[in-house]
């Protein structure tokens, strides 16, 4: 069966931006799940900024849910959560409820304060993020697990459609990147949010993202997982004579 | 009170509370940006727009307010298009309209004790007017920080996340640019354009110590402000000395306190 046009929920057309991006192309449909992989300076994050609408294109076009990026104004339906997340300023005075209500900080003002059917749904993404007991904590006194699922918790006030991550597990346990890739599956899978993230993390690939998005400053794949972990594949994206073991743990 | 019965006294005190809010309250949002500097920098810069008000006869408060906020905005649009560091920038600015407020004062041949004033503050420089600007622009401002309070707090916590959002950054980083210089510019008579900046930031960094919510620090901020500034005022009176260096003076006492209180209680 065709897919539709309006089945893509991010579409990249020979996006170029300065040196750091070059012609690169891509359709995202609702409900994936991918990983974009590839070496420091590759344009991972340029990518995903370009996509945010944080700079814009030398030439090209993204298009989120069918609208061309610059006339896109329901931000809402996108999640961000940045690079960096677990290093916060140690001295800004802010709660782990502040930073979560900062989420619809879009739609506050002086005559609209937060309503009752927002302040539960805060609630409810707290108790679902497991910070209940921490919500009136600084969010300096956190350890960096812990404030990476503050920052999501804020991401996923709004209802967001899309999750785009920024190397969210820089400086976190590997059982706290345990918890979070759980997390994050329950939230593609259940929830049926689409989630774009970067990561280096190649265990992760092998176990939930539907597809791998290569880049190394141009397009090198975007294929099936499996068909991405090829040796030639990792050799062409890090240039290193790469070897792939597979196995069962 | 004998200190109730002067009403330059009674003006100092409203012009003081509503610079003490302003300040501490405006001071949250750029301390935690790590632009302390900025304030620093628009008292220097509304100096020149003094010099303005000597050399054309005009009201030094509103062109201290013109000056300040217009040379803000261009500060803004600098430090947004052009890749300069921000301290940088500041240093810039902060120099060279020092440098220009002298030369346009000189022109102006009104380098006397009123210029001494400007710099560090005087109780009976408060004319009725100033007390009409002063708490007019003084409720708008409190009411436009109340309205964009929450978006102010985001850009301040992470600007690009802020933006795709759909917070219009770019208008809050104006706004809030431009509240500060009005602040500056209201505050400069009373509390001098070399003091300004300390009441801005000492408040915050004390209150920062007792490390409570966003907004229990902005609260704590606004009444450790406002106590600096009443007992400021109170002992200026008392021991004629200057106004705006006694108000600091108290700021600080405050924020070594709670230095101590840290320390104990920690």
């Amino acid at each position: 069966m065709p897919i539709k046009f309006m089945d893509y929920v991010i579409e990249v057309k020979n996006l170029n931006y300065k040196t750091y991006i070059e012609d690169i192309s891509f359709n995202i449909k609702r409900g994936d799940y991918i990983a974009i992989i590839g070496p420091n300076g590759g344009g991972k994050s340029t990518l995903i900024r370009l996509v945010l609408g944080l700079i814009v294109p030398t030439s090209g076009k993204v298009k989120l849910f069918g609208k061309d990026r610059v006339n896109f104004k329901n931000n809402s339906k996108i999640g961000y959560v940045p690079q960096g997340v677990t290093k916060n300023d140690s001295s800004f005075p802010i709660t782990v409820y502040e930073v979560i209500k900062l989420g619809f900080a879009y739609k506050s003002s002086l005559f609209s304060s937060t309503s009752i059917e927002d302040r539960a749904y805060m609630e409810f993404i707290i108790d679902k993020v497991g910070l209940t007991d921490l919500k009136n904590r600084l969010i300096s006194q956190l350890s960096g697990g812990q404030r990476q699922r503050v920052m999501i918790a804020r991401a996923l006030i709004s209802k967001p459609d899309i999750l785009i991550l920024d190397e969210p597990n820089t400086g976190v346990d590997t059982n706290s990147q345990k918890i979070f890739y759980d997390f994050l599956k329950e939230l593609n899978q259940k929830d049926n949010i689409t989630i774009l993230f970067i990561t280096h993390d190649l265990e992760v690939i092998v176990g939930d993202v539907t597809k791998v998005l290569c880049i190394n400053r141009s397009l090198l794949s975007y294929e099936d997982k499996n068909e991405v972990l090829q040796c030639s594949t990792m050799s062409e994206l890090y240039g290193i004579d790469a070897h792939v073991m597979h196995h069962n743990h | 009170m004998e200190i109730l019965q002067y009403d330059f006294m009674i003006r100092a005190f409203i012009a003081g509370v509503f610079i003490a809010i302003l300040a501490s309250s405006l001071g949250m949002f750029v301390v935690v940006r790590r632009y302390s500097m900025l304030s620093d920098a628009l008292a220097h810069i509304s100096l020149l727009g003094v010099a303005f008000g000597f050399l054309f006869s005009i009201s030094t408060t509103w062109s201290a307010m013109v000056t300040a906020v217009t040379i803000s905005w261009l500060i803004e649009y600098l430090r947004r298009n052009y890749n300069i560091y921000s301290d940088s920038l500041l240093a810039i600015f902060l120099t060279g309209s020092l440098s220009l407020a002298i030369i346009v004062i000189s022109l102006s041949h009104s380098f006397n004790v009123s210029l001494f004033n400007y710099l560090f503050g005087s109780i009976v420089a408060v004319s009725a007017n100033d007390i009409y600007v002063i708490s007019s622009f003084g409720i708008l401002s409190v009411l436009l920080i109340t309205n964009f309070y929450q978006k102010l707090l985001f850009v301040s916590f992470d600007e690009d996340v802020a933006f795709t959002t759909g917070i219009n950054t770019s208008f809050l980083n104006y706004l809030l640019v431009s509240l500060v210089a009005i602040t500056i510019g209201l505050s400069i008579k009373i509390v001098g354009a070399l003091l300004i900046g300390a009441l801005m930031v000492i408040p915050v960094i004390s209150a920062m110590q007792y490390g409570k919510s966003f907004l229990k620090t902005a609260i704590l901020a606004v009444i450790f402000s406002i106590s600096s500034v009443v007992l400021g005022l109170i002992i200026s009176f008392y021991v004629s000395i200057p106004s705006g260096a006694t108000i600091v003076v108290m700021a600080l006492l405050i924020f070594i306190s709670s230095l101590f209180k840290n320390k104990i209680f920690r």
